[in-house]
């Protein structure tokens, strides 16, 4: 699959009086697949909003290459492709929806009324198309953003910080809409510190900490190792024990005997043997590996990372 | 656009310096740019007859090929620059950028209130910072002269006379900077003609200078002629007389407004009345080398001055005195000064020795000037000058009294006796052909001193009296009282 | 190429006409206009002299700190608010962001002076009823726009690369000495003591310097009586000057905004 993004030993400097020259963004090497919501997480200070910033052309790299959608950054022809909602976006107050539809709609040639209404109606502002900015919640401010990335009809649109700061019912209104975007067909590239939500929608995501990419991959790749607890009735500990299964913990509780083990074994087989010696399932709970703990495992082994400027790819093993 | 380099910068910094080269031709001309200093004013006629004066270059300034707008803006847009000592205003007024009409216009304003209240000291600096921020704004210049010339007086409305040289220096300020308009050339020069009242051929080069320019109205503009007279030109006076008669006749037959024919009609009245005067007095019979014999100025009358100054009090001084015209209308100049009060002449000053509008006058010097109104052949007049310790601060040890009298400045009755040179007017003993160039003028003078002013020490019980040799008390008996003494004044002639 | 200016320009204007400080400033201006006739009555002799003079100020100054106030927070803003990212974002280049938010500038800045303008012709006419001289008062605040768009885009192009305070002094530093050394540069290219280095240096200064004493034309239509040469020429000269001037900060101001972190 062609690359949406696609960037080499890409670097950005920036000098302080205090530290001298530092690498805010260090020989990232970042890659996008065309028609995937790809998460892009860090902790503040990481590297995030100049790596878009970077591959928006707003600002310059000072080292390696970028390429969005097959064009080299600074080709102004890939912004007629692509679109931007910055992070905490501020839009000119004094415009209404509809007014602001139309200003953005101009940068790019396009007067279409009829489009304008759609996208409102398509991110559910249609009936408040004629208040003013200033009169938006801040999830209407927000979805009027999404609203001004699809005029161009984008085939990426960068999304930063899509939910921040909005209640769980506009998280979900965003969210459905960042989905229905890659059901259109469309990539989708999204900053983000709310894991939970790039959890639920992201295909692939990278993790930046100090300027350098410290994991990247598909998130089911990357969230594998998870571990699930079966509680089992009329069987012993020993006997358990005696399964020979790898990494695995078993002790007695009340009303059992809790097994915990890693998901890669082969639970339904345990569970059979146990019925077949009149053993009962008490209850099976999964504890799957959550991104948040991957995050934080990242962002805390950081230095080690760091000194080996490497990405670590986990590719998928067939089951 | 480059990934890293971003624009192209090298059409963009040759779009500068083309910008730059252009804007530096538009500013600056090409060939030399003449100065504000290098033009001059010249009347040219326009296609329909009327006159504009206009700033052209003098001759022997190149044109250059093209003028720079700033050579322009110096010509045209410029507030002008008033020499000041030390810094120019533009560089004192730093903060005032291109406001400084609305700021002159503003202290204007403020001045104002100080005209009501009489609070004459505090509008001298406003006159002269608005005239500085602004120097076109000539009603200021001639509010100013007015002002300075006319408004400082003493108790008995006496005035200041020190400041006349301030208010003259103001005039020719605003002259020079508003020098396409008739009205400050004229203005100073009625400060020569009425307030200083002698030196007229001063009043007569600057009423010259206020004829060149063609904005100046028909009624002012016959002014020159008394002028003349005054300044002893009367045939130039007659022939402008004639000029301007022809010229408004001329006009009062173009257009028949009423001012356009009152002025013909007082032009016909001065001019009969001057032919008039011209031949009773003699003047046509002198030119042509005639006796004089059966004029009106021969043979020439004896004023018989005498006078009397008594130091009554301290600073308050009494003259009295003979002048044999009977006829009202004789004024005696009085004059007492300081003995070394700067650039001063016999019965005055060098009132034109700066080109420095100074606002602040030798106010340790004193210079009291009193015409004194003769009837009945005699005049008496108490000149209190207690009052006024600021204006006659009498600092200096020595000081002068000065009398003089110039047929020049005689009405008409009594000039058709005396003539415009004196040549119908003699005086016995203080006859003076040397203080005044040309013309036979009475002047004498004494010294005092300033203890016979203050009447302090010797003289705390003396009163000072000064009199002529031939001074007569009005019941005809010689002058002689014990407690007084005495100063003769000396007479050029024996008796 | 254009449309992104215009539209950019447009919103600019739109976002100006409702900054409040701005229109502060227009209100006190506009009201110091009306109740200058008062003012003129009050004066020695010289009514209409001070009147005009008054009023030609209080337009000039009321322009320049619109002028200035309007400029100098234009981009910062607009980078601290990150709107301009969304710009940026899209097929606009940066020259053109720049352009646009200057027309925009200039835009309001004319509705402002033509309102400011506008009164100031009504009041004069309501005083004086005299509707002759009116088009000889016009011709000021027509100069003065000229004045103000470049003041603009000296504001604009230092906003590029400093703060709006330092930019506020800087700018408003270049108007006072764009406007007093033109009579001063005369007084040392006139003085004989001036040593030839000090009037080279001096010629330097009034080239590179924007001259905005060009524009300060009112003196004649203050005094009336002075004759003025080659009038229109005279405009005309000034005006292209002003044009090329501003093109040339623009252009300055686009590099440097090129390479600016934003």
């Amino acid at each position: 699959m062609a690359a949406a993004i696609e960037t080499k030993q890409l670097t950005k400097t920036y000098k302080s009086r205090i530290h001298g020259k530092i690498n805010v963004v260090d020989s990232l090497d970042l890659h996008v697949e065309e028609g995937e919501i790809f998460g892009f997480l860090g902790p503040n200070g990481a590297g995030k909003t100049t790596t878009i910033k970077m591959l928006l052309s707003i600002i310059y790299p000072d080292a390696g290459e970028g390429y969005v959608l097959g064009k080299e950054i600074g080709d102004m022809s890939v912004h007629r492709l692509i679109s931007y909602v910055p992070e905490r976006p501020y839009y000119y107050e004094h415009m209404t929806g509809l007014e602001l539809l139309k200003f953005y709609a101009s940068l790019f040639g396009i007067n279409d009324q009829a489009l304008f209404v759609r996208l409102l109606e398509k991110v559910n502002l249609h009936r408040d198309m004629s208040k003013t900015i200033s009169q938006y919640s801040k999830g209407m401010q927000q979805r009027v953003g999404l609203a001004q990335a699809l005029l161009n009809d984008p085939k990426l649109m960068f999304l930063d910080e899509p939910t921040g700061g909005l209640d769980p019912i506009a998280h979900r209104e965003i969210r459905d809409l960042i989905l229905s975007f890659r059901e259109e067909g469309r990539t989708v590239f999204i900053s983000s510190h709310e894991l939970s939500e790039v959890e639920l929608i992201c295909d692939r995501v990278a993790i930046i900490n100090k300027g350098v990419i410290a994991r990247q991959g598909k998130l089911t790749d990357l969230l594998r190792g998870g571990r699930v607890e079966v509680t089992f009735e009329g069987v012993t500990e020993q006997w358990l024990k005696d399964k020979g299964m790898r990494d695995s913990h078993v002790r007695t509780i009340a009303g059992g005997v809790l097994l915990d083990t890693t998901e890669e074994e082969d639970i339904n087989a345990l569970i059979d043997a146990a019925r077949s010696n009149s053993g009962r399932i008490v209850s099976i709970v999964p504890r799957r590996k959550r991104l948040e703990d991957l995050f934080i495992q990242t962002v805390t082994d950081a230095p080690a990372a760091a000194a080996k400027k490497t990405i670590t790819v986990e590719e998928s093993t067939s089951v | 656009m480059s990934m890293t380099s971003g624009i192209n910068r090298t059409p963009l910094l040759g779009a500068i310096v083309g910008c730059a080269l252009g804007v530096f031709v538009l500013q600056n001309g090409i060939g030399t740019q003449p100065t504000g200093k290098q033009y001059e004013s010249v009347t040219e006629t326009l296609k329909n007859g009327n006159t504009r004066t206009v700033k052209k270059l003098k001759a022997g300034v190149a044109t250059p090929a093209f003028q720079g707008i700033s050579s322009s803006w110096q010509r045209d847009f410029n507030q002008g620059t008033v020499e000041t000592q030390g810094l120019s205003p533009d560089q004192l007024l730093f903060a005032l950028a291109g406001f400084r009409e609305m700021i002159a216009g503003i202290l204007w304003v403020r001045a104002d209130s100080f005209f009501d209240s009489g609070n004459y000291d505090a509008i001298l600096p406003i006159i002269r910072l608005v005239t500085v921020l602004d120097p076109k704004q000539i009603d200021v210049y001639a509010t100013g002269m007015w002002h300075i010339g006319y408004n400082f007086t003493d108790e008995e409305q006496r005035s200041d006379r020190r400041y006349i040289p301030s208010a003259l220096a103001l005039g020719k300020e605003g002259a020079r900077n508003n020098s396409l308009t008739y009205e400050m050339f004229f203005e100073t020069g009625w400060m020569w003609y009425h307030k200083i009242d002698d030196d007229y051929s001063n009043a007569v080069k600057w009423f010259e200078l206020a004829q060149e320019r063609p904005d100046m109205i028909p009624a002012r503009r016959n002014l020159i002629t008394n002028a003349y007279e005054r300044d002893g030109k009367v045939d130039k006076s007659l022939d402008t007389l004639f000029k301007l008669y022809e010229t408004a006749g001329k006009k009062a037959k173009e257009d028949a407004a009423f001012g356009n024919k009152q002025n013909r009609d007082t032009l016909e009245n001065k001019l009969d009345t001057t032919l008039v005067r011209m031949v009773q007095r003699g003047w046509f019979a002198g030119k042509d080398g005639r006796p004089l014999t059966g004029y009106d100025v021969n043979p020439p009358f004896d004023t018989g001055f005498s006078a009397k100054v008594t130091v009554t009090e301290a600073r308050v001084l009494r003259f009295e005195g003979t002048w044999n015209v009977l006829p009202v209308g004789t004024r005696i100049r009085a004059v007492l000064r300081d003995a070394d009060f700067p650039n001063a002449k016999p019965a005055g000053m060098e009132w034109d020795f700066s080109n420095d509008v100074n606002l602040d006058p030798p106010r340790d010097k004193t210079f009291m000037q009193e015409q004194l109104f003769v009837r009945n052949q005699r005049f008496n007049k108490k000149v209190d000058m207690s009052k006024d310790p600021t204006m006659y601060p009498f600092t200096s040890k020595d000081y002068v009294i000065e009398f003089y009298y110039n047929p020049r400045s005689a009405p008409p009755h009594i000039q058709d006796k005396f003539s415009w040179n004196g040549e119908g007017f003699t005086d016995k003993n203080f006859l003076n052909t040397q203080v005044r160039e040309g013309q036979r003028v009475m002047y004498t003078s004494v010294k005092i001193s300033k203890d016979q002013l203050l009447r302090r020490g010797d003289w705390r019980e003396k009163v000072p009296v000064i009199k002529t040799a031939n001074y007569l008390d009005k019941d005809g008996k010689a002058y002689n009282q014990a407690d007084q003494v005495t100063i003769d004044l000396p007479s050029l002639r024996a008796n | 190429m254009f449309k992104p200016i215009a539209s950019i320009a447009a919103t600019t204007v739109g976002e100006a006409i409702r900054r409040k400080v701005l229109l502060i400033i227009l209100l006190i201006g506009v009201l110091f206009l009306v109740v200058a006739p008062g003012l003129g009555m009050l004066s020695a002799r010289s009514e209409t002299t001070v009147l005009r003079g008054m009023m030609l100020g209080i337009i000039q100054l009321t322009s320049a700190v619109i002028a200035i106030v309007l400029t100098v927070y234009m981009i910062p803003n607009e980078i601290e608010r990150r709107t301009i990212y969304t710009i940026l974002s899209k097929p606009v280049q940066r020259w053109q962001f720049l352009v646009g938010k200057y027309f925009g500038a200039v835009s309001a800045l004319l509705m402002m002076m033509t309102l400011m303008t506008s009164v100031l012709v009504f009041t004069f006419w309501l005083q004086q009823r005299d509707a002759s001289a009116i088009p000889d008062l016009i011709k000021a605040p027509v100069m003065y726009f000229v004045q103000m768009s470049l003041l603009a885009a000296v504001a604009i192009f230092f906003s590029t690369f400093v703060s709006p305070l330092v930019n506020f002094f800087l700018s408003g530093g270049l108007y006072l000495l764009g406007s007093l050394f033109a009579p001063f540069f005369q007084t040392l290219q006139e003085s004989q003591g001036t040593p030839q280095a000090a009037k080279i240096f001096a010629q330097l200064v009034n080239t590179i310097l924007p001259n905005f004493a060009n524009y300060n034309i009112q003196n004649p239509i203050i005094n009336p009586g002075q004759q003025i040469q080659n009038e229109s020429s005279y405009y005309l000269q000034v005006t292209v000057y002003g044009v090329l001037y501003i093109a040339g900060l623009l252009v300055a101001g686009t590099i440097v905004f090129d390479r600016r972190e934003v």
